[in-house]
C-alpha cells in the first residue's frame, strides 16, 4: 500500500487516463501541478464525478459533495497529497 | 384558424395520492408527498423520495387484477391514471372513434428485471417478466387493460417523455390521424436510475428546494399522469365539458451536453419561445409557469436564466411542483400537465415549497403564495430531458384558447 | 407533403465503411473498429472516446456525412436528427448494470449511466453540429423501411424543418451497423435521390 509520492502520482495519472478514456494522452502529458479541469485535458462535470468514484474505489476515500471534488482536482499533486493523507486502502 | 384542442379528462397518481382529488387537496394544503423511501427494495432507505404509497399488490387490487397477473409497477400506475382520465372524459367504449394512447416512459419494466434478473439467469421461474422489460411492453399492458386504443405509441426521451407524448398527441389530432388521444407518462422508481442519479450526485438528502440559493439536488419521485385530448368538435359531439385547452407546444434541443443544461438555457429558451409562437401568445399572456425546477444547481440556474430571457422584466409567478411530487422523471410532463389543468380549473398557483433564500443570479423568486393576482388564463409547463430534449406546453382556460 | 431527397448517405458495418456508395479503406489498427474509423477520418474530438458504442457509431456516421462541409458547425434550428434501432442502449445498459451489482464491487459509474438512454446518440450529433431542432430516437421491433420512411416524412410536416440527419444505428448483440442519410427539401444537386421506401430497403439490404 505504501508508495512514494512520485510513484503515487504516476499511478494516479495512469488510472485517470484509463477511467476517463483519455485517448492519445500519456502520463508525461499531464503536468503534476497543472489544473485538471478548465483548459488542458478538456474534462467535464461527468469526468469529475468519475474521479470521485475512482477515489472511493481505489483509495477508499468517500467524498460527499461534488464541490469537494472541485477543490481536490485542482491538480494531480493536490489529489495525490490528499490521497496519501486520507487513503484507507 | 386551426381547430382548438381541448383537455376533457385527466388522471394523476403520485406521491400526493392515487387520484387528482387527493393531489389537489395536498397542493392547496401545501403538503408535500416526499417522505423517506420505503417501497423500493434498496439499501438507500431513508432517502427522501416521492413514492406512490401503494404496493404493486394493492394497485392490482384497485384495478381488479388477479395476483397472478404479469405486470410491472410502471404499467400498474399507468393503468390507474389512464382509468381516471378515461372516466372523467366519459370514455368507456370506442363508439367507432380512433382513440390513441401515447405514453412516455424510459425505465419501463426495469423494476421487475432488477428483481428477477438472477432468476432469468439461473432458472425459468420468472421468464414471463423478460417480455415486460421494455418500454413499449409497459404501454401495451396499459392499453390492453382498457382495450380502447387503436393506436399505441411509447415515447422515451428521459424526463421530457410525457411532455413529448402530449405534444405528439396534439400533432396526431391536428393531422387527423386520431379522434381522441390519451397522452402522458408513467414511471416507477428503480434501483437502476436511483443509483444513476446518485452517481451524478444530484440527489438531495433532504426535501428538495427548487430555485433556492441553497438547493442541493432533486428528490426522485414516481407516478403516472395522463390527459385526454380531443378537438372542440369531438368534445361537443360527445357532449363532454372541457377542463381547459392545450394551446401551444414547442420542442428544441439544447445541443450542449449529454446530461447538463447549457449555462444560458438555450434549449429551454427555444422550447418556450416555440410554444408561445404556436399558441399565438405573447409572453405577457402567461399567468403562471410550472417550471421543470428539479432543484439541481444546474437546472434551476439554466432554466431561470432562460425564463428571464423569454419574459424579461415581466416574469409571471414561477414554481416547481417537484417539491411536492419529487421528480417523476418520464412521467413529470404528465404530472405537471395535470397539475396545470387543476390550477386553471381551481384558479390557484401551486406554490414552491421549501424556498428561503433567493438565487443571486436570478431576478425573480419562486411563487410561495397560492392566490393569483389575476385569474389564471394561460399556464406554461416546462419539461427538460437528458439529451438536451426540452419541451414546453401551454394550457389555457377554454374561453381563451 | 414536400418531396424529399437524399443528398448523402453514409454506411458503417465492421466489414465496410462508405459514403454515397464509395468505400473508405479503414486500417484496423489495434482492433478497436470504431476507434479505427475515427482515426481514418482524421477527426479531432477527444470526447469521442468517452462515448458509448452506440453514440460512437452514430457520431461517426454523421461525421462521414458532414466532414467536408464548409463552413461547419453553423448553428441550425431547421435540421432534425432522427435515429432508429432495435436494441436501444442495451450495450451501455449492460455495462452500467454491472457497476451497480450486489456485493463488494458496488461502484455505480456516472459516465456509463449517462449513456443508458438511446437518445444520447442524437444528442451527441446535435452537440457536435450545433443542431437545435427536433431530435428523436425510435426503438422498433425490427427494421422497417416503411416505418422509417413515414416517421421521417412526418418530421417534415413541421414547415420549419428543412433538413434531417436520419437513419438506422444499431449496436449490440454482436451487431454493429449504421446508415445515416442527409435528407433535404430543396431542389437537389445531380447526385441526390428521391427519399423513398425503396431507397431505404436498398440501403439496409446492402449493409
Amino acid at each position: 500500500m505504501t508508495c512514494t509520492m512520485d510513484e503515487l502520482i504516476l499511478k494516479l495519472k495512469k488510472e485517470i487516463i484509463d477511467v476517463l478514456n483519455l485517448e492519445d494522452i500519456t502520463p508525461e502529458d499531464i503536468t503534476d501541478d497543472a489544473p485538471l479541469f478548465g483548459e488542458g485535458l478538456g474534462l467535464d462535470s461527468i469526468d469529475a464525478l468519475e474521479l470521485i468514484v475512482l477515489m472511493e474505489k481505489n483509495y477508499g476515500i468517500k467524498l460527499k459533495d461534488p464541490s469537494q471534488g472541485r477543490e481536490l482536482f485542482r491538480s494531480i499533486r493536490v489529489m495525490a497529497d490528499y490521497i496519501q493523507a486520507n487513503r484507507t486502502k | 384558424m386551426q381547430e382548438r384542442i381541448f383537455v376533457t379528462g385527466a388522471g394523476l397518481l403520485s406521491a400526493l395520492g392515487t387520484n387528482k382529488e387527493e393531489a389537489l387537496t395536498a397542493l392547496r394544503a401545501q403538503r408535500s408527498g416526499i417522505a423517506p423511501l420505503v417501497y423500493l427494495h434498496t439499501s438507500h432507505k431513508g432517502l427522501p423520495v416521492g413514492e406512490v404509497k401503494r404496493t404493486n399488490r394493492e394497485m392490482m387490487r384497485m384495478l381488479g387484477l388477479p395476483e397472478t397477473e404479469i405486470t410491472t409497477r410502471t404499467s400498474l400506475m399507468g393503468m390507474l391514471a389512464v382509468r381516471e382520465a378515461l372516466e372523467q372524459a366519459g370514455l368507456s367504449e370506442t363508439n367507432g372513434l380512433r382513440i390513441a394512447l401515447i405514453s412516455g416512459t424510459t425505465v419501463g419494466g426495469m423494476d421487475m428485471s432488477e428483481q428477477y434478473y438472477l432468476d432469468f439467469l439461473e432458472n425459468d421461474t420468472r421468464n414471463a417478466y423478460i417480455a415486460t422489460h421494455d418500454c413499449g411492453a409497459c404501454t401495451e399492458m396499459i392499453a390492453d387493460h382498457s382495450g380502447l386504443f387503436s393506436l399505441v405509441d411509447t415515447i422515451s426521451t428521459a424526463c421530457s417523455s410525457a411532455a413529448n407524448a402530449i405534444l405528439l398527441g396534439a400533432l396526431l389530432l391536428r393531422s387527423g390521424r386520431a379522434d381522441i388521444v390519451v397522452a402522458g407518462g408513467s414511471e416507477c422508481i428503480t434501483k437502476f436510475h436511483l443509483n444513476g442519479f446518485r452517481t451524478l450526485m444530484i440527489l438531495d438528502g433532504e426535501p428538495c428546494k427548487p430555485f433556492d440559493a441553497d438547493r442541493a439536488g432533486l428528490n426522485l419521485g414516481e407516478g403516472a399522469a395522463y390527459v385526454v385530448l380531443e378537438s372542440e368538435d369531438s368534445a361537443r359531439r360527445r357532449n363532454v365539458a372541457p377542463l381547459c385547452g392545450l394551446s401551444g407546444w414547442g420542442n428544441a434541443c439544447d445541443a450542449f451536453h449529454q446530461t447538463a443544461s447549457s449555462p444560458e438555457g438555450e434549449g429551454a429558451f427555444l422550447s418556450m419561445t416555440k410554444a408561445l409562437d404556436s399558441a399565438g401568445l405573447s409572453p405577457e399572456a402567461i399567468s403562471y409557469i410550472n417550471a421543470h425546477g428539479t432543484g439541481t444547481e444546474n437546472n434551476d440556474l439554466s432554466e431561470g436564466l432562460a425564463i428571464q430571457r423569454v419574459f424579461g422584466e415581466n416574469i409571471p409567478p414561477v414554481s416547481s411542483t417537484k417539491s411536492f411530487t419529487g421528480h417523476t422523471t418520464s412521467a413529470a410532463g404528465g404530472v405537471e400537465a395535470v397539475i396545470s389543468v387543476l390550477a386553471l380549473q381551481h384558479n390557484f398557483i401551486p406554490v414552491n415549497l421549501h424556498f428561503s433564500s433567493p438565487m443571486k443570479e436570478l431576478s425573480f423568486v419562486p411563487a410561495t403564495v397560492d392566490r393569483p393576482v389575476r385569474p389564471l388564463q394561460h399556464i406554461l409547463s416546462n419539461s427538460f430531458g437528458f439529451g438536451g430534449n426540452d419541451t414546453s406546453l401551454i394550457f389555457s382556460k377554454t374561453e381563451s384558447v | 407533403m414536400r418531396p424529399l431527397y437524399v443528398s448523402r448517405t453514409a454506411c458503417i458495418t465492421r466489414q465496410s465503411v462508405s459514403v454515397n456508395g464509395k468505400e473508405l479503406p479503414v486500417s484496423s489498427g489495434d482492433g478497436r473498429f470504431l476507434a479505427a474509423v475515427y482515426r481514418t477520418l482524421g477527426i479531432d474530438y477527444p470526447k469521442f472516446f468517452k462515448m458509448d458504442n452506440l453514440s460512437k457509431l452514430g457520431f461517426l456516421a454523421s461525421e462521414l456525412l458532414l466532414r467536408e462541409d464548409r463552413p461547419r458547425f453553423v448553428p441550425r434550428e431547421d435540421c432534425a436528427v432522427i435515429c432508429f434501432n432495435r436494441s436501444a442502449s442495451l450495450d451501455a445498459d449492460t455495462l452500467y448494470q454491472a457497476t451497480i451489482g450486489p456485493g463488494e464491487d458496488y461502484f455505480p459509474s456516472p459516465s456509463l449511466f449517462v449513456y443508458t438512454l438511446p437518445n444520447i446518440v442524437t444528442a451527441e450529433i446535435a452537440i457536435r453540429n450545433k443542431l437545435y431542432g427536433e431530435t428523436s430516437f425510435y426503438i422498433c421491433e425490427a427494421f422497417s423501411a416503411h416505418q422509417l420512411f413515414t416517421t421521417v416524412s412526418h418530421a417534415f410536416a413541421d414547415s420549419s424543418i428543412r433538413s434531417a440527419l436520419a437513419g438506422w444505428t444499431e449496436y449490440g448483440n454482436e451487431v454493429c451497423e449504421a446508415f445515416l442519410m442527409q435528407i433535404e427539401t430543396f431542389p437537389p444537386p445531380e447526385t441526390a435521390l428521391p427519399f423513398s421506401v425503396e431507397f431505404l430497403t436498398r440501403i439496409k439490404n446492402k449493409l
